[in-house]
This record gives structure tokens, C-alpha cells and sequence, in this order.
């Protein structure tokens, strides 16, 4: 099916009857997912947003219940069931959400305020045309072109947006939209990225050997321990709870932690397993290139350059890669 | 090790706490505390397995993850140090007050695969706490294991913790030795005086149809367990405890990791063998 780019608002505002949309957009000369505000022009093309999606499933701030002390305590959990659509998320971000499914809903716990989330979003991918410098998500396994997780995938098609439903959901958006659909549609799929990194499929099992090798010298020396890679990261998901009382109540909330930070493994007494850099990076690096792999299957890094792009000492993964694949 | 239990009693959702009402509090050491905790219409929270955590949080304050020691029909009980902020809440609490309590979480010690085996548990400082629920799920199972003994140590005698069941409790079950050793001894101190991992090897236990558990600061349990392959014990055979920082409890924060194994879920508890497979990051 495929949607004239010029019934794009009309599109968007059929979609936000019954759901916050969320939409490539602009706040403060940064470009990222905004709330789609009912009218405004929506660019799908060009690079992909700076930041990535990631707050809309995994909010960087998350209250999860609400607390009295006193003679008694009284807890109250917070149960939130946002119904929400991220229109024109990109293949890389996709697989991110990819990612966080296995985090937030596998292995024995099922994490309530994500899967609550999760279960009423509506993905409406968008594949990419025009690739970052530093995009290198081919190389990491993914296709630029094609979300698979998606509910419905867009690609470009000259004048007009060619859709596919791949869910259950995405077949009841197409519904939705029918009146602006036509048949037909011829949807461009050959965007490749320019960035090629040599991701072997040996690589996750090699550096599990690498643990003491000398190159983590090498590659974390530049880092100033900053968390801009984490923070721009779709995939990162580390998390520090704590509470915000006034007087004798509060609330317990979550939010976005970093592996970059010193305190996040100092354990109380003073211990700390990662006190430097170099622990901290090399965990990092493993975690996207190895641990992971190791425990769910996939690679924690799907090639999306935002590190790349915005670390402010030029620490380079893809780098790393390939000084990894070499010796 | 053993089986993943993962029955949280948590309503639905594995990250908000039940509160627990503070029935007792016996003070071990100087800075060690045991919480007795029931629920407030006098049940117990969760049945963890022997070694097994909870996230127990002084609300308000902050929540920390704590091996459950011991427990009875209706309650179950943390022993805690005061090391930080968050411990020194908990040592000012009262009995009476509400705390509050999720989990239980991780692992647990192998109590099947111990069966028939003669245990040696060895325990340092605040380290036999999570090793006391295990010698206690023994003493109440005595007829499925062997010979038992029980090696602790601690700074000075002020410092050992549990002291009745290290001096009247356990030394009467059968087929129990306790000994005790201490860093530095005090005018009164009769005991062995020496640290934990040379007084394991001259107490020269033969390693036949033995297996160790093991707790206690990481410089304890290295010393100790190089002094226990020295002697001849398997490292399958040795089965120790980590510690990491932990936020969740669930394995999704990310922080307790060591390669790719979360301590808070697949660990805490891990033999030798197990831990060689891992990083070095301990």
C-alpha cells in the first residue's frame, strides 16, 4: 500500500485520535522523537534523529510508586498504560527495542513499567536514504532498508510513502488509514551505509578472551568519563533507583544510569570492581560486543554512530572493532 | 549451582516492595545487627531458599540488597553491617517500625547436590551470614548430610557474629565441630588467634566426599581458596558467594555484572570452577 506524502498530516492525525505520536522533530536546534503537536510538517527523511527514541518506552525519569511513612507505611505503585505510536523510527532504533525486549521481559523477571509501555506502542518504522557518515548498522547485521520487528514498514517511494503491515497491529493501522491508501507503490530499498566495520562473526567469542589483552590500554586512554556515548546510546539501559521525599512521603522512581559514571559499581565500604577508565570502557565495549551476545543472542550494538558522532574525545567503536578483528 | 527460583511474592511486579514490620533486633557485634522481619498481620514475607537475597529498604532512605540468614515459620531475618549511609539507617531503627521488603532473588547453594556430603563452611566477618542459612537448612535436614563442620574467623572476639549459635547452638548438634579463630585475641580469648585461610590448613581436612562453602571479605575467600586447592579439593567442590553493587535485584540494571552473568540473578552463588570461567573483575 503507499500513502501520498502529501496525506502525511492526514495520516498523523488519524493516528493521534486515540494515541500520543510521536514524530521525527526539533526541540532546542537538537533532532529527536517529539510529540507530534496535531499540524506541524514531518520530515522522515535525511539523517536520523540525534537522540534515539528510547525515552518513549524507557522514560530517563520513572516514577514507580509512591510511599507514607509514619507509624505505618502505605506503598502505592504507579501503573501507566500510555497508548503510543512512534511514527518514522529507524531500523537501528528498532533493533534497539529489540534489545531491550530480551533486557526488560526475559530471564525470569518480567519488568513491569517497560512491558506495560511496550504492549500499547505501535512502531511505524521508516527505512533509512540517506545514511550518516558514521552509520555502520549493515555492518553490525541489520538491514537499513528493513525494520522486522516493526508493526508496519515504511520505505520511500519517491512521492509517496510505501507501507507494509507486519503485525497484527500494524494491519489494524493500515485499516485505520485505508482511506488514504492506494495500491501499489514503488519503494526504494537499496540504501547501504558508507561506513563499513569488520564485525566478524567471531568477534563477541574472541574478546571474551580479551579480557587482559593490552589493547584496553590503548583504546580507553582518550575517555573522560563523560556518559555522552550511553546517554545518545539507543541500546543502554542501565538503571539507578532512588527516592524523592517531601516531609514523610515520596516517590521511588528510576532513571538512566551510566557504566561511565565512578560510582556506579563503588559498593558501600569503598570497594570498587571497575575504578577506572579502563575497566569501565572495557565493560562497556564487551557488554555491546561480546556479554551480550553471550547471554541473549545479539550484538548490543546496532550501528547507529551516535557515539561516534557525539563523543567529545573521538572515542570510536568502530575503531575498536576492527583493532579487535586484527590482532 | 542451583536452580533459578524466580517466585517473587511482589504482587505482579518484581520492583515494588511489601512492608515488613522490625520484630526484633539483636545486636551481634558492635557494628552488626539482625533484623527479624514479618509482614504486619504476622506472616512471613517470602520462603527464600538457603542463600538466597532480598532488597530491603528503610523507605526513604534507600534499599540495599541483603542475604536472608535465617528464618522461621513466620518471619525471616538479615544480618546487617554498618558500613554507609544506608546501613546506619538500619541500625537506628527501632523494633516496631516498618521497613520494607522484595525479593527473594538470585540463585541458592545446591542443597540437593550436598546431600550425603560431609560440609565444611567457612565463614569470615559478616560472611557467615549468608552461609549461617545454609547450616541452619542442615541442622534442620541433619539426617541428609554428613559430618559437619564449621570454620569462622573474625577481626577480634568482639567481632564475631552470632554468637550463640557458635558457642551453644551448633557445637550440640551432632556430628558438628565449630572453630573458631580471630586475627587478634583479647585478654580473655582462649580460641585459636591466626587468620581464616592458615587455620583451614592446619585444620587439614582431607578433601573425600567433602564439599566447602565459602564467605567472606574477596581477601578471605582468595587466600582461602588457594589454601583449599593446595589441599586437594576440587574447585567444583568449592562454593563461595560474590558481591557487586545492585539497584534491581532482577538483572536488568545493569550494574552487578561480571562478563556476561548478573550476580543479583544468575549468581550470588558460584563454585570455583564457575568463577574461573568468569572475568577477573572481582
Amino acid at each position: 500500500m503507499q500513502l501520498k506524502k502529501t496525506d502525511l498530516t492526514g495520516a498523523l492525525k488519524i493516528l493521534a485520535a486515540d494515541a500520543s505520536v510521536f514524530v521525527p522533530g526539533e526541540i532546542e536546534g537538537i533532532k529527536r522523537f517529539v510529540l507530534w503537536d496535531g499540524e506541524s510538517d514531518v520530515d522522515l527523511g535525511g539523517a536520523n534523529t540525534q537522540l534515539p527514541p528510547k525515552d518513549i518506552l524507557f522514560p530517563c525519569t520513572e516514577k514507580m510508586y509512591n510511599y507514607k511513612m509514619g507509624d505505618s507505611i502505605e506503598i502505592k505503585e504507579i501503573v501507566e498504560k500510555p497508548r503510543q505510536v512512534i511514527f518514522g523510527i529507524r531500523p537501528c532504533d528498532m533493533r534497539s527495542i529489540d534489545c531491550m525486549d530480551h533486557v526488560f521481559l526475559e530471564k525470569g523477571f518480567v519488568d513491569s513499567y517497560y512491558s506495560r509501555k511496550r504492549e500499547n506502542v505501535t512502531l511505524i518504522a521508516m527505512g533509512c536514504t540517506t545514511p550518516e557518515r558514521t552509520c555502520f548498522c549493515d555492518s553490525m547485521g541489520l538491514d537499513p532498508n528493513n525494520a522486522p520487528n516493526a508493526d508496519v514498514m515504511m520505505n520511500d517511494g519517491g512521492d509517496t510513502l510505501v507501507l507494509e503491515a507486519y503485525t497484527e497491529k500494524g494491519k489494524a493501522v493500515l485499516e485505520a488509514l485505508n482511506g488514504l491508501l492506494s495500491e501499489g507503490g514503488q519503494a526504494k530499498k537499496d540504501t547501504a551505509c558508507t561506513l563499513k566495520v569488520n564485525m566478524t562473526p567471531e568477534l563477541p567469542e574472541k574478546l571474551a578472551g580479551m579480557f587482559d589483552h593490552p589493547i584496553w590500554d590503548e583504546v580507553t586512554r582518550a575517555c573522560i568519563g563523560c556518559a555522552t556515548c550511553t546517554y545518545v546510546c539507543p541500546t543502554c539501559y542501565c538503571f539507578d533507583i532512588d527516592s524523592d521525599n517531601h516531609g514523610a512521603e515520596g516517590t521511588k522512581f528510576r532513571c538512566w544510569d551510566s557504566c561511565m559514571f565512578s560510582d556506579y559499581t563503588r559498593m558501600a565500604g569503598g570497594h570498587d570492581p571497575r575504578p577506572t577508565k579502563k575497566e569501565r570502557v572495557r565493560n562497556r565495549y564487551m557488554h555491546k560486543l561480546s556479554y551480550f551476545h553471550e547471554r541473549y543472542g545479539q550484538h548490543l550494538c546496532v550501528g547507529c554512530g551516535r557515539c561516534v558522532e557525539k563523543c567529545p574525545a573521538h572515542m570510536d567503536i568502530t575503531m575498536f572493532i576492527d583493532k579487535a578483528a586484527e590482532v | 549451582m542451583g536452580e533459578i527460583n524466580h517466585e517473587c511474592t511482589c504482587h505482579g511486579n518484581p520492583l515494588v516492595p511489601q512492608v515488613v514490620k522490625v520484630i526484633k533486633i539483636t545486636q551481634e557485634t558492635p557494628d552488626v545487627k539482625t533484623f527479624r522481619m514479618q509482614t504486619p498481620d504476622g506472616k512471613k514475607p517470602f520462603a527464600p531458599l538457603p542463600g538466597q537475597l532480598g532488597m530491603i529498604s528503610v523507605v526513604g532512605v534507600g534499599e540495599g540488597m541483603f542475604s536472608i540468614t535465617a528464618q522461621g515459620e513466620d518471619w525471616i531475618e538479615s544480618s546487617i553491617k554498618k558500613v554507609g549511609m544506608l546501613t546506619e539507617a538500619f541500625h537506628e531503627l527501632a523494633e516496631g517500625q516498618e521497613i520494607a521488603i522484595r525479593g527473594p532473588y538470585g540463585n541458592h547453594f545446591p542443597v540437593e547436590a550436598l546431600k550425603g556430603k560431609d560440609l565444611i563452611f567457612i565463614g569470615g566477618g559478616i560472611g557467615l551470614a549468608p552461609v549461617r542459612s545454609l547450616i541452619r537448612y542442615c541442622m534442620e535436614h541433619r539426617e541428609d548430610y554428613g559430618h559437619i563442620d564449621i570454620v569462622y574467623g573474625s577481626r577480634s572476639p568482639e567481632d564475631l557474629c552470632f554468637k550463640e549459635d557458635l558457642f551453644q547452638n551448633w557445637p550440640k548438634e551432632k556430628d558438628t565441630r565449630v572453630e573458631i579463630t580471630v586475627d587478634r585475641g583479647n585478654e580473655t580469648w582462649e580460641g585459636n588467634v591466626g587468620f581464616v585461610p592458615a587455620y583451614v590448613e592446619e585444620l587439614a581436612f582431607s578433601p573425600e566426599n567433602k564439599k566447602v562453602i565459602l564467605c567472606g571479605p574477596p581477601i578471605m575467600i582468595k587466600f582461602t581458596s588457594e589454601a583449599l586447592v593446595r589441599m586437594g579439593f576440587a574447585k567444583e567442590d568449592v562454593i563461595t558467594t560474590l558481591e557487586m553493587r545492585m539497584k534491581c535485584g532482577i538483572g536488568k540494571c545493569g550494574r552487578c555484572n561480571i562478563g556476561s552473568k548478573y550476580v543479583c540473578l544468575d549468581g550470588p552463588v558460584f563454585n570455583l570452577a564457575e568463577l574461573d570461567e568468569l572475568p577477573d573483575e572481582k
